[in-house]
Parts: structure tokens; C-alpha cells; sequence
């Protein structure tokens, strides 16, 4: 297992009509075909998972009327480190990666390690980065797939003897049929474990992340009443949409949006909106950013979002990956998030599971519906919450995906499959994994 | 909150099973002002939800289009104020790909193109108004359909085209229905609170699911349609937020589509699926097949209950539900169009629980379509279907009423039917309706049984069912429509 990063370069573009068109034309060869193009082949990158182009549109900070510049945005998850992955960028892709940032207000200059350069001085940091399945590779997605084809056409092939079966002969009739396929050699095998050093490294991260948690949280408890009279007199002081008419029915720019989505098992969106005035709405979203941060790469990181039984806190399975990241020098969030299935399965799925989970990040955006102590209310608006979430969505100008009509769960189970195939199971154990197929 | 019956059409309440003759008119606005004085004439008419429906007298229902709501005169500023769907219409393309419609996934002759009415072909006639006319029987229903169509002309209306209906009776003799394949149909409707007296153990609906104006399952008012309130001088309609007075209440919306089952390929399919391995029929195992793709037996006995064969006792039976008896599918299948359509408590946070009720409970649909064209076999043997000759239309003029088409219909539609991986399933759609390919061109023809000690999975399932005409509409209250038939220029 190897365990996932994101890199998201943010550069600012000239302010001219000239060269968003420029832009528009360059991402729009990109868009034909994100995975096999010309300029920036995101298929020929053997570990990325997802990649996008966003254009983060020139708008006015709406609390102190100061312009915010137009930039654009790509953002990449990927097996392994940053600085790996941002190398074999430059080498697969320098020209295109060219072509399309040469309409930025400093274009990167000749030669790749300029380029190189240039990309690093525009990296930002993400602030929370979620991933499904913490250490699941590219190819390990579409190597246990094209496993589970094999097996499930193995059993099509022989319904009638398959149905009449004893269960673990039909266990080994799989594993014998897996075992003759040459090209199938990797499954006889358990997926690697992580590097014992970078497991080492994570376990440090853990003790020490929740030592330092609870100590920042012993310091700051004097200082709870005075944080609960400011966030609750914020609360009753934002403006909230239920009161403006015009949040109240409209799927905002649902036809700009939607013609980039339902074409396969997966979607994606990205969502750009500004903090609530002040510096108290800015702190506190940075805290919970990072304290989020820490708890979806420790406790959410096999394949569910949000689920605390002992809570009886139900969460979500059909988020592959996504990013929180402050962007505009503290003013404005990025977020991007790559699901299954369609947005209003998505927006049901926060808001009758994980609505308290939305309302500590996105209540501090601009116009989010009003929360109550900061969990309770919020998403839970339901129609109120939705038409947020199309207004302040941006179009993904280029969105690339390494399994675009593989659902999170189809992948989990997948992996199961293969964990399973050859493993030592008792009689119950082994009707439980045929009951996967 | 007691419901305003009077003002509530009563389709809502009920779908009108003393009067079995049935016909909807689709009508096209041409001269508003004399649409506007036929509306008016027509609402005194209108059966509401108050009285009893008289035997002795037709039912009538009247639902718009939003480009009928436009032709019959509403302000713009109103007009902005009806939900997405509603504005876009069924066939928006973008909306076609997720409902399955599109021509990358959907059967070519069933894309909007082709509908026979509501499509995007040239000739088409905007469809602007739904009139359904309800009769005890065939010869009072014709009188009824002849004086309204007597009366369009004058009422500068043009008839775009008449659906007839015909109910298939259950050899049961009970008053329960069939559909085409010969299944029982109409079994599973939601409860609607203060409308429904509570039956079974399953929970009851909140009214505002089905009618605008009262609470809906998340403890909200869902948005209703506006007008200025200087465009409502008299007061016709009740006050709102914002100034503005509400069009919507005791509304709601109103989804048609007409769906052609292609019965004998039905039968044919199962017939192949289903043969012995010397290649001669089986019909036991084929029956024991379509049971499975439906999730109840022919004669209406949910699989769930009954898994071996069909139980007369068990027709109706309803009150059931899957993750205690059937968490794997063993008895009814995942994919089961039942299963699909309703997953009851199936589905997370927590199958089993009422978490996952309360979840699956703003997904719900209150049916009131009915069936047209004759059976291939009036007993429904599926021995007669596969000898008899197959080359009329028949189908079911599919109707359900909803607060949230998007959360509701559409997604009833997209996320349960269409999707294929739903409920852990891969490369499937619902076996009756759903498209047999990804708009990326993926197969999506198969269906699985879950199993011991393994799952059967037939594959090529061709489409049964072709969409032939739709549009979304709005069903006014009794007070909206005499606000309609009242505006002026």
C-alpha cells in the first residue's frame, strides 16, 4: 500500500479578455479527452487517480469590496509524494503544462526545471484532504476489478454446476481458475502492507496528534464560554438565505453545471465561496480544517466518512476523494470532491447522514444556512442547503477520473474479494466471500 | 395541521377506483382569454378531496405545464418561482441523460425525439394542459369526453391527443388491477398523514410529501410557487412570505409518462432464460424467474414473504420489509424492481432501522397511472402471451404525484432505478425499466440472484419498456386555478 497526496497549483491570469480566452481554448482540447490529449495526457500517469482544472473567476470580496484576481487551479490525487508526482508532471506534460500557463500574469519560463521551479512557487497547501481508502493504488483499483470480472464471467460460464455446488468446492474451482491465469499472478498474493518506516512515522503522527489535541484543548476550555457567546452572536448576526427570497427555489446555473454530469458512475464537483467576515469565523475555520485533517487521515480512512457507532453517527461511502483549501490569502475556500452517483444523491446522503459534519466546515461560508452551536440546523434546510451548493458551485473546466464507472463501494468490495480469495477461511467465512459476487 | 380538502384536487386522495373508465386529454393553449373562461367554467366541476366521488357523475382533474401555466397568462416573476424540473421540463437534455431518456442509454425508439406527445420533434405541439376524466363506465366516460371536446374549440383549447386507459381486473375478482406482464399492480402506495387511516406497520407518510403547504419529511414546508401580491388584487390566494401570495398550497406536481411494455419480449426472454439444459421449456422455473426480476409473484405475494411460490393469501400483503428476513437477497433479489423502487429499510444509515425508513420515506411516490391497450392474454398465461400475436401498443400511462419531483421522482428514477451499482449490484439496472447501458456505453443488461452458495446472473436482458410520451406538471389547488382562470393581461 502507498499512501495518497494532492497537489493543487494556483496561478493568477492575466487580466485580459485575450488570455481567458486562450485558456478557454487550450482546457477545451483537454476537455475532449482529459486522459488521452495532446497537451496534458492525464491517462499516462500510471499512479493518478483524479485531476481537474478549475477557473477560479475574478469576483469582489463582498466585505470589503477588494477586487479578488481571476486564477486557475489544477489539482491532482495521486499515489505517493507530492514532489515525485509533480516531476513526472513536468516530464510527461511540460509542453502542454505550458501552453495552458502561459496566460497566467508570470508565465513559467523555458525549460523544464523553470518550469519545475515555477510550479513549485505556485503550489498551495491543502488544508483537508480526505481519502476513501487510505493506500489503495491505481493499479491495485484496476487490477482487483478486472480480478472480479474474471471471476464473476468464470461463474457465468457454469451457472448450473456453480449453483450445485458444495461451498468451498466452488472456493477452490475459483482459486484454481484465478491460479491458472498467468496475467493473474499478483492476486495469489495479499496486498503489501505499508512501509514499516511510514507506518512507524503515522503511529508518532497519531499519539502525538492526540496528545497535542488534548493539551490545546485543556488550554483553550477557560476560553469555551467567551468562543460559544462569539460564534452564537455570529450566528444570529450572518445573514442567513432563508430570508432572501431568491435562495429559496432556484437550482442555481443547474444547466452551466449539469452539462458536465451523469455521464458515468462517478461526478464531481468543485465549490469556491467566501469565509464570513471576521477573524474569529477565519481562526475557527482553520482550527476545525486542521483538526479535520487529522481525523479523516487517522479515524476515516477505510472506506466511510462520518460513521461513530458508539455515536449511533451514520456516515457516508461514496466519496473517493476530497479537498478543503484556503485560497484568494485567507478569503476564499476551495473545495473539491470527487463521488458517486448523482449530486442530489450526494446532497441527501450529507444532510440525513453527516449534516452536523457539513455545518462545522461550510457553516463558516458566506450565505451557508444558519447553524445552531455550530452542529445542529445548518444542512438540515434542506432545500435551502441545496440551492447553496449550486450557487456557489464553479464549473470544473477539465475533470479527470482513472476509473470513472467504478462506485467506491464496487471498489471496496472488489478489494474484498481479493483479500479473501486466497485467504485461510472457515466454512461461514467462505459462504460470506461468495456472497461478494 | 388538518389538510384543506376542498382546495386539494382528488387524484391526490384517491385514484378513483369506483370509476374504471378512464381518459386523459392533452391540450394545447391557442386563444389564452377564452382558455382562461373555459378553466373557470370547468372548476365547479373539479373533484376534490371533500366529497366521496359520485358514481353518477365523471371526475375530473386538471393539471399545467409551465409553458401552459405561461400561455395561460401567468406573470414571469410567478413563472420564476416553480421548482427547476417544473421550468426545464422532462425533457431538458441534460435532465434526459440522468432520467435515462438519452439516446446514449435508453432504447433509441423511447428518446424524447421519437415520444409519441411531450417530445422534442418538430411537430410536436407544446403539451400545455392534462385533463383526466374519470367514469363508471365506457359509455359514460365517451359522453363525458364528447362534451368536453365539444367545448374546447369555443374554449380556444386544441386537443393535442386523447389517452385511453383500460384497467386489467386480477382474476381475484377483489377490484385489484394488473399490468401488462401480468403482475398485480397498485399494491404499495404510501400513507398519507390525515389523509389515510393508518394500515399495517409501516409508517406513515407527512402529508407535505404529496401536498405543498404542510410539513414534509424533514419538518419543512417545501417552496411553493409565488405571485406578487399586487398581481393578486382580489385575494384569490392565501398569503406567503415576501410579500408575494401562495400559488402553490394545497398543490403539487404531477408526473406523466407513458410507457410501452413490450409483453411478448418479456415472456420470450424469460422463456430462453429459463430452459432446461436439453434446451426444452421450463415454465415453473420460468415464472419462478419473472418473480424474481419483479420481487412479487404474479398473483401479488411479495417474494420476501413467499419465496417458493405464489399465495393468494399474500395478494395485497404490504407491511413487510427486507433486512430482517433478507439482508443478502436470498428471497427477493437486490436488484428486484421492487426492491429497486421501494427499498424500504434496505439502504443505509443502518439498514433495519428507522433511520433508514425515515430515509427512504422522502423518496416515496403516490401512484395513480393506469393501464392502456388490451392484454396479449386475458388470463395472463404466459403460455398464451408467447403464442399470441404481439402487434398493438399497450402499456401504462404512468402517473404519480409528488412535492419534490427532484427528490422524489427523479430520484426514485435515477438513483434506484438507473443506477447500476445500486445497493452493491454492478452492471445492472432495474430489470423492467431501467436503460441497458451507461450514457459511456457500458452494459448494464444484467441481473443477478443472489444465492447459496453463489449468485445466478443472466445477462442480455433487452428493454422491456419504451417511454412514449411524458411531461412534468404542475396540479394546482382549487384556489390557484380560479387565480389562473381569473388573470388578466
Amino acid at each position: 500500500m502507498i499512501p495518497q497526496s494532492s497537489l493543487t497549483i494556483v496561478a493568477p491570469i492575466q487580466p485580459s479578455a485575450e488570455a481567458l480566452a486562450g485558456l478557454g481554448v487550450a482546457l477545451g482540447k483537454l476537455k475532449l479527452d482529459p486522459a488521452g490529449n495532446h497537451l496534458v495526457p492525464f491517462g499516462d500517469f500510471e499512479r493518478l487517480h483524479y485531476a481537474r482544472f478549475v477557473i477560479l473567476d475574478a469576483t469582489t470580496d463582498p466585505s470589503n469590496g477588494q477586487p479578488v484576481a481571476a486564477s486557475l487551479a489544477l489539482s491532482c490525487c495521486f499515489d505517493g509524494s507530492a514532489d515525485g508526482f509533480l516531476r513526472e508532471l513536468v516530464v510527461g506534460a511540460a509542453e502542454g503544462l505550458r501552453v495552458i500557463f502561459s496566460h497566467s500574469s508570470e508565465g513559467p519560463g523555458q525549460g523544464d526545471q523553470a518550469l519545475l521551479a515555477w510550479l513549485r512557487r505556485h503550489q498551495i497547501p491543502t488544508q483537508t484532504f480526505y481519502v476513501n481508502t487510505l493506500g489503495r493504488t491505481v493499479s491495485q483499483i484496476h487490477q482487483e476489478a478486472q480480478l472480479r470480472d474474471r471471476i464473476e464471467r468464470f461463474l457465468d460460464a457454469a451457472p448450473r454446476a456453480a449453483a450445485g455446488s458444495a461451498t468451498s468446492a466452488l472456493r477452490q474451482d475459483i482459486q484454481e481458475h484465478v491460479r491458472s491465469d498467468e496475467a493473474l499472478a499478483w492476486a495469489r498474493q495479499p496486498v503489501a502492507p505499508f512501509p514499516l518506516a511510514w507506518r512507524l512515522r503515522d503511529g508518532l503522527d497519531r499519539i502525538g496528534g492526540i496528545a497535542l489535541g488534548l493539551l490545546l484543548g485543556l488550554l483553550a476550555l477557560p476560553f469555551l464560554p467567551i468562543f460559544l457567546v462569539l460564534l452564537r452572536r455570529s450566528e444570529i448576526k450572518a445573514p442567513h438565505p432563508r430570508q432572501d427570497p431568491n435562495f429559496r427555489l432556484s437550482q442555481f446555473n443547474r444547466r452551466h453545471l449539469a452539462q458536465d454530469e451523469d455521464f458515468t458512475i462517478q461526478n464531481q464537483f468543485s465549490v469556491l465561496g467566501f469565509i464570513k467576515p471576521g477573524l474569529f469565523r477565519y481562526f475557527t475555520l482553520r482550527a476545525i480544517l486542521a483538526v479535520a485533517n487529522f481525523v479523516v487521515h487517522h479515524f476515516f480512512r477505510s472506506g466511510d466518512l462520518g460513521t461513530v457507532r458508539l455515536l449511533n453517527l451514520y456516515g457516508v461511502d461514496t466519496i473517493h476523494f476530497a479537498s478543503w483549501i484556503v485560497v484568494d490569502g485567507g478569503r476564499r475556500v476551495f473545495f473539491m470532491s470527487n463521488y458517486d452517483f448523482n449530486l442530489e444523491d450526494y446532497m441527501n446522503d450529507f444532510i440525513n447522514k453527516v449534516a452536523w459534519g457539513l455545518n462545522l466546515i461550510f457553516g463558516h461560508g458566506s450565505n451557508y444556512p444558519r447553524t445552531d452551536w455550530m452542529v445542529l440546523g445548518g444542512a438540515r434546510d434542506e432545500q435551502v442547503y441545496k440551492a447553496v451548493l449550486r450557487k456557489y458551485q464553479v464549473r470544473t473546466q477539465v475533470w479527470y477520473c482513472a476509473y470513472p464507472d467504478l462506485s467506491a463501494i464496487t471498489i471496496n468490495r472488489n478489494a474484498a474479494i481479493r483479500a479473501g480469495l486466497f485467504a485461510d477461511l472457515d466454512s461461514a467465512a467462505e459462504q460470506a466471500w461468495l456472497a461478494l459476487l | 395541521m388538518n389538510l384543506e380538502l376542498h382546495d386539494i384536487q382528488g387524484i391526490i386522495a384517491r385514484g378513483y377506483g369506483k370509476h374504471p373508465a378512464a381518459a386523459y386529454l392533452l391540450l394545447h393553449v391557442a386563444e389564452p382569454v377564452a382558455a382562461r373562461r373555459w378553466l373557470g367554467a370547468l372548476i365547479d366541476r373539479i373533484q376534490t378531496c371533500e366529497q366521496r366521488p359520485d358514481p353518477a357523475v365523471p371526475c375530473f382533474n386538471i393539471a399545467l405545464t409551465h409553458p401552459g401555466l405561461a400561455a395561460l397568462g401567468l406573470d414571469p416573476e410567478a413563472l420564476g418561482t416553480f421548482p427547476t424540473e417544473l421550468q426545464e421540463g422532462m425533457t431538458e437534455p441534460q435532465r434526459s441523460r440522468a432520467l435515462g431518456d438519452d439516446g446514449a442509454a435508453a432504447d433509441p425508439k423511447g428518446t424524447p425525439r421519437h415520444w409519441a406527445w411531450g417530445g422534442t420533434g418538430h411537430q410536436q405541439r407544446p403539451v400545455h394542459c392534462l385533463l383526466m376524466l374519470f367514469a363508471v363506465s365506457p359509455a359514460e366516460l365517451e359522453l363525458a369526453v364528447e362534451a368536453m371536446t365539444g367545448s374546447l374549440a369555443d374554449g380556444g383549447l386544441a386537443l393535442i391527443s386523447r389517452l385511453d386507459t383500460s384497467l386489467l381486473a386480477d382474476q381475484a375478482k377483489d377490484g385489484g388491477v394488473r399490468e401488462h406482464f401480468g403482475f398485480r399492480d397498485a399494491i404499495s402506495q404510501p400513507g398519507i398523514q390525515g389523509l389515510h387511516p393508518q394500515s399495517g406497520n409501516l409508517p406513515q407518510v407527512p402529508a407535505g410529501e404529496f401536498i405543498l403547504g404542510y410539513t414534509n419529511a424533514y419538518g419543512l414546508i417545501t417552496e411553493c410557487p409565488r405571485v406578487h401580491r399586487q398581481r393578486d388584487p382580489d385575494g384569490l390566494l392565501p398569503p406567503a412570505e415576501f410579500g408575494t401570495h401562495d400559488l402553490g398550497r394545497n398543490g403539487s406536481y404531477l408526473v406523466f409518462r407513458q410507457l410501452d411494455q413490450r409483453v411478448k419480449a418479456f415472456w420470450q426472454f424469460l422463456d430462453q432464460a429459463s430452459r432446461d439444459p436439453d434446451g426444452s421449456a421450463n415454465p415453473q422455473r420460468r415464472l419462478e424467474l419473472a418473480a424474481r426480476l419483479v420481487g412479487r409473484w404474479p398473483g401479488g405475494a411479495p417474494l420476501v414473504e413467499s419465496p417458493e411460490q405464489d399465495d393468494p393469501a399474500l395478494a395485497t400483503e404490504n407491511s413487510f420489509s427486507y433486512q430482517q428476513s433478507d439482508p443478502q437477497g436470498l428471497r427477493c433479489p437486490l436488484g428486484a424492481h421492487i426492491r429497486r423502487s421501494n427499498p424500504r429499510d434496505s439502504l443505509s444509515p443502518n439498514p433495519g432501522s428507522a433511520a433508514s425508513l425515515a430515509v427512504n420515506a422522502t423518496h416515496r411516490l403516490l401512484r395513480r397511472g393506469r393501464t392502456y391497450g388490451t392484454p396479449l392474454s386475458a388470463s395472463f398465461d404466459p403460455e398464451e402471451i408467447l403464442r399470441a400475436a404481439d402487434g398493438e401498443q399497450r402499456g401504462l400511462h404512468f402517473i404519480c404525484i409528488n412535492a419534490n419531483i427532484t427528490r422524489q421522482f427523479e430520484f426514485v428514477q435515477r438513483s434506484w432505478i438507473n443506477n447500476s451499482q445500486f445497493n452493491g449490484l454492478l452492471d445492472e439496472t432495474d430489470p423492467l425499466l431501467g436503460p441497458r447501458r451507461l450514457p459511456s456505453g457500458r452494459p448494464t443488461d444484467q441481473f443477478t440472484i443472489q444465492g447459496c452458495p453463489v449468485r445466478q446472473r443472466i445477462s442480455g436482458l433487452p428493454s422491456f419498456v419504451v417511454v412514449r410520451g411524458g411531461a412534468y406538471f404542475f396540479l394546482p389547488g382549487i384556489a390557484a386555478l380560479r387565480y389562473l382562470a381569473s388573470l388578466t393581461p
